[in-house]
């Protein structure tokens, strides 16, 4: 890259700058005006009623979903508020399900990741709950189809009862019984400093661990993605 | 420091520029998710009414805005200067529009979309306004 060497005669002159800068303001200010009035009111998340995924049938015992005998784990660190969590559930986990964890291939294990606020401790108690009644993956899979914004308060009781008591086989008073319990809530409050603690830079993190061996992380982008490390996983 | 090592630090910040401006692309048209991390956040912002203008996602038009702006860079004529210096100007304006709805609008601060408004679009602005200011002090000393 040769710098040009600008002459009087090919600069620009003092006008011409006056003019393209007013001009920027005035494209700037255009910008936000088009931006602010032609925003799209109605870009709203719609909210499913059905589950996306159908776990009936697959062996579940507090925080592990499928086969004991599995010797691949699929670890899912998450944050009932990540909308990035959201997307691998409805998008990637169905996949995961069918494919890996349904056949007995591979078992997932949910671990909690609290950090964006507040709401995200508290629906993390209930999910913990669930796992006490062996359905803390249907109760995820229900809360991120009634994701509301982050720290928008959407975390409400009346919204995890209403959804607990969709949930076949839940006993929903038992679920904020156990919610509310000392030891649910001093794990969900050690939750997001243990993620930390084992280096887990957001959510959704996907470890895959093999037997006993050290976890490691792999990329959660696509479905695809998380079925070719899976496949490396279980060829050993 | 000189013009020479101005405009490569121009072209490297543009650069920049077009690598998250590409990544926030990409992301939304691979209808992928931006992994959220420190804070959340970049999801809601990307999924948020204000993602696009007119239909086209915010990213694209950062991404084109910066890949005009490093063809300037390259072509280093006085009015391609002037023009890079008043897109960046563009830029910097619209950037500081984006950082109030992150905080006070959309009340979710994406870490991606913040690199940009915070250091690349001003760094970029400073840069190549002041290459335009060297412009006219060189000529001063013809």
């Amino acid at each position: 890259m040769a710098a040009m060497k600008p002459t009087a005669s090919d600069r620009p002159s003092r006008r011409t700058v006056i003019v393209a800068f007013a001009g920027a303001v005035l494209a700037a200010v255009a910008l936000v005006a088009v931006a602010w009035f032609g925003r799209n009111d109605g870009n709203t998340q719609a909210t499913n009623p059905t589950p996306v995924v159908d776990l009936t049938g697959i062996p579940q015992e507090g925080r592990l979903l499928g086969s004991p005998e599995a010797d691949v784990t699929l670890i899912e660190y998450a944050d009932a508020q990540c909308p990035g969590c959201r997307f691998y559930t409805e998008e990637i986990f169905p996949t995961v399900a069918d494919e890996y964890v349904r056949p007995g291939k591979v078992k997932t294990e949910f671990r909690g990741f609290p950090f964006i606020g507040p709401d995200s401790v508290k629906a993390l108690r209930f999910i913990y709950a669930a796992g006490l009644q062996d359905k803390l993956w249907q109760l995820q899979e229900a809360l991120y189809r009634n994701q509301g914004g982050e720290n928008d308060g959407w975390v409400t009781e009346d919204l995890l009862r209403r959804v607990a008591s969709e949930i076949p086989g839940l006993d929903v008073d038992k679920l904020v019984s156990d919610a509310g319990s000392a030891a649910i809530t001093e794990e969900a409050d050690a939750a997001k400093g243990e993620a930390e603690a084992a280096g887990v830079p957001g959510t959704p993190s996907l470890l895959i661990k093999i037997g006993d061996a050290e976890p490691y992380f792999i990329q959660v982008a696509t479905a695809a993605q998380v079925g070719a490390a899976l496949d490396d996983a279980l060829q050993g | 420091m000189s013009d020479r090592a101005l405009r490569r630090a121009a072209a490297i910040v543009a650069l920049a520029g077009t690598a998250v401006a590409g990544y926030l692309t990409w992301a939304h048209y691979a209808d992928t998710a931006v992994v959220c991390v420190a804070g959340g956040g970049c999801e809601t912002v990307q999924e948020s009414e204000y993602a696009e203008i007119a239909g086209i996602p915010v990213a694209v038009l950062g991404l084109v805005a910066y890949t005009v702006i490093l063809a300037l860079i390259a072509w280093d004529t006085p009015m391609a200067r002037l023009s890079a210096a008043t897109i960046a100007l563009v830029g910097l304006l619209f950037s500081a529009y984006l950082v109030v709805l992150q905080l006070f609008v959309i009340d979710a601060v994406c870490v991606w979309c913040l690199a940009n408004d915070l250091l690349i679009a001003p760094a970029l602005a400073v840069l190549t306004g002041v290459r335009l200011r060297g412009d006219w002090g060189q000529i001063r000393g013809v």
